[in-house]
């Protein structure tokens, strides 16, 4: 087992904090680079997160290309809020509407491959209360500085000792480290050496992202991470340290249902490449129990697991970005 | 003067343009929890901000007042002073994160004084768009300690430790556009603590602080104050007690006295301390009166050339000015004969509330107006007098 790969592979956003350097990288490689946000009813985060994205790594700096917004039908002024901040604005639904439509972030990360024209993809979760650049140009240094990493994942407390006998907690949820961090020890134990697998911050080469499926839903983050090591393995990938990122806390009934999501990815993920086989399919109900007025009752939602297919399998996405290229070589 | 009044309009203009930039930093800078006392992170921030926007120095003064200075294209003009205190009212365990929406910037110390900071930040890099340069040295100066307790700490060990003389200063203040302050009054600032110990049961039966506070203001109330000069006591902050069903054993009062002249700053003290001392003698307790922070008055003439700039300057953006004494690094500053003013940014809403509110649009007009103001200064209109 590759046990160095956290010494090697993992890095700390300040780093990197010199943005013309990464400017001078990404213009050296010909890169054009896309900001992505996922949205759903986000009108009170989104502004502030597209103002700092825009003027400090757009306007001040020509860091990146585009600032994309997918929305999931949101219900507030998202929408509108972002289109007024600058952002090319997009609903879900609308794009590729003949494939149907599914609701849930992997949905909008998989569609934003076929909107966005970046050869590298950042994603970015847009209720980031406190919002800095470094989320993006953070991600982006191993990306453009180090040759041979395809793909970055964002980690945002230090477990690294602090004194001489203190160490400091890993700071992941309460989800990694009951069902994540329990799941890779059993059957990869080197990827436990990502620190925070759940998180929604990440960034990546486009030639990674179109050739992995998308669940759509809570799964994502998971099988992406299972699907890039198994097709490239841990040397493409890397973790950056971007300290300090205030989530809004979620109840442990709607962390249930996250765990029950991902647990399920992540056993289709092991049964998909031969390594377990079940004897009968699973149940795609998660059942919960409340008291309404004394009496129990059950609480069931329905998670499908649903995946899209990997992006380069869809003609109009491979009209757009490769028949240049497959025509050039042809000739 | 004429030649720059008339571009003024045009800077508001351009400086809307690159609105995002002077947002990002007052989101960025006024993020980071400031109370008086504990500015240390902010004042990194700010530092790291001004790096960033190439200011040709960086530094922090032996208080630790972070300063960004630009440098003027003379060598023998004094600097010019731009100025905005660093802490605020709100302490760490304040949610300090922003809200963008539609026109607004809204959160806990956002007018005062995260506008005024984000916006002194963002100059170097508005000079720049706008190629705007200047004779003297632009000093830019958070200044840490300043409101309350801290008793403008920070600017007055700014001021006496400077070693040149001072062209002349704009203080920044997140609001209210329009504002023009250039004069101070004398104030004393003072806490009345009434504290009362077990055995502490007088003539009467056991005391409770908060009447006792509660008689010292009656009392207060009673004093008459005098037209002229002009004179006030503002009672602005009030605790005590622990539950609803215990006589309070302790309660606090704090309160400024202000004036226009520090004589009658002085006697009005002298006459709440005689009121204090009283009612302790009456119940038997010894009643603590601490003065914490005081200001000698002081004020530039309104014929004076810089306030006479200043208004034609903010004229000229459709600005109407309105003056009232303010209380703050302005008093430093015009006690030791250096001419200045004080003047906001934006509008705004609820200054006081946790969920204040700053208006973007008008960011741009307040900043063509500071920036017009400095132009003046650096046209010499300080120097003659």
């Amino acid at each position: 087992m590759k046990t160095d790969w956290i010494r090697t592979h993992t890095f700390h956003y300040s780093e990197f904090s010199d943005i013309n350097r990464l400017v001078a990288a990404k213009e050296e490689k010909a890169l054009k680079i896309s900001l992505c946000l996922p949205t759903l009813n986000e009108e009170r985060t989104i502004a502030k997160e597209l103002v700092i994205l825009k003027s400090e790594l757009m306007t001040r700096y020509p860091l990146l290309d585009e600032l994309v917004v997918i929305d999931s039908d949101s219900t507030d002024d998202t929408r509108q809020v972002a289109r007024s901040f600058g952002a090319d604005v997009y609903t879900a639904s609308e794009i590729l509407p003949h494939l149907g439509t599914y609701r849930g972030k992997g949905e909008n990360l998989w569609k934003a491959l076929y909107i966005t024209s970046g050869d590298i993809i950042i994603y970015l979760d847009a209720d980031i209360k406190n919002i800095h650049h470094r989320f993006a140009y953070g991600l982006l240094g191993p990306l453009l500085l180090y040759n041979g990493i395809k793909y970055c994942k964002a980690f945002y407390d230090r477990p690294i000792a602090i004194g001489k006998n203190r160490i400091r907690p890993t700071g992941g949820g309460r989800v990694t480290e009951l069902v994540i961090r329990p799941l890779f020890s059993l059957f990869f134990p080197e990827l436990t050496q990502i620190m925070q697998p759940l998180s929604g911050e990440y960034a990546g080469f486009r030639e990674i992202f179109e050739k992995i499926p998308f669940p759509i839903g809570y799964g994502v983050e998971t099988s992406m991470i299972l699907d890039i090591f198994q097709n490239w393995s841990l040397d493409v990938i890397a973790q950056v340290d971007l300290e300090k990122r205030i989530h809004r806390n979620q109840d442990t009934k709607a962390l249930g249902k996250m765990a029950f999501a991902i647990m399920k990815t992540f056993i289709n993920r092991k049964r998909t490449l031969g390594l377990i086989d079940l004897k009968e399919e699973m149940f795609d109900e998660m059942i919960q129990y409340n008291l309404v007025n004394d009496k129990i009752q059950p609480d069931i939602v329905r998670i499908q697991g649903v995946e899209r297919p990997p992006m380069i399998e869809i003609p109009e996405y491979r009209e757009k970005f490769h028949e240049v290229q497959d025509t050039a070589a042809t000739h | 003067m004429q030649e720059f009044l008339s571009k003024l309009p045009l800077f508001e203009e351009k400086i809307l343009s690159f609105i995002e930039t002077i947002i990002a930093n007052i989101v960025l800078i006024g993020q980071i929890p400031a109370p008086t006392f504990q500015e240390k992170h902010r004042t990194r921030v700010l530092l790291e901000r001004l790096a960033e926007f190439q200011v040709d120095e960086c530094t922090t003064d032996g208080y630790r007042n972070p300063i960004g200075i630009i440098r003027g294209r003379s060598h023998s003009k004094p600097p010019i002073f731009v100025v905005a205190h660093m802490d605020t009212a709100y302490g760490r365990d304040v949610d300090h994160n922003f809200t963008v929406h539609g026109d607004n910037i809204s959160g806990p110390g956002v007018l005062d004084n995260s506008v005024g900071v984000g916006v002194m930040a963002s100059l170097p890099e508005i000079f720049r768009r706008l190629e705007v340069s200047f004779e003297s040295d632009i000093v830019l100066a958070g200044v840490i300690q300043s409101i309350g307790r801290g008793n403008l700490r920070g600017i007055r060990h700014l001021i006496k430790t400077w070693s040149t003389p001072i062209r002349g200063a704009v203080c920044i203040e997140g609001g209210e556009l329009g504002r023009l302050n250039y004069y101070s009054d004398g104030m004393i600032r003072c806490e009345i603590c009434c504290k009362i110990a077990e055995a502490d049961t007088g003539r009467h039966s056991r005391p409770n602080a908060i009447l006792i506070v509660n008689e010292i203001i009656n009392q207060m109330l009673a004093l008459r104050l005098p037209q002229r000069p002009r004179s006030e006591i503002v009672i602005g902050t009030i605790a005590g007690g622990l539950k609803h069903g215990s006589e309070a054993n302790e309660a606090t009062l704090g309160f400024e006295i202000r004036s226009d002249a520090d004589q009658m700053v002085h006697s009005l003290y002298t006459d709440i301390k005689d009121i204090v001392d009283g009612i302790g003698n009456i119940y038997q307790l010894e009643i603590q009166m601490n003065p914490i922070s005081n200001l000698s008055a002081s004020q530039l003439k309104y014929n004076h050339p810089l306030v006479k700039s200043a208004t034609a300057v903010m004229h000229q953006l459709g600005l109407k000015p309105a003056s009232v004494p303010s209380e703050s690094e302005l008093s430093i500053f015009l006690s030791r004969k250096i001419p200045t003013i004080t003047l906001g940014v934006t509008h705004g809403k609820r200054y006081q509330d946790r969920n204040s509110i700053a208006e973007i649009t008008p960011i741009a007009k307040g900043i063509a107006q500071i920036i017009g103001v400095i132009l003046a200064i650096d046209s010499g209109v300080c120097d003659e007098n």
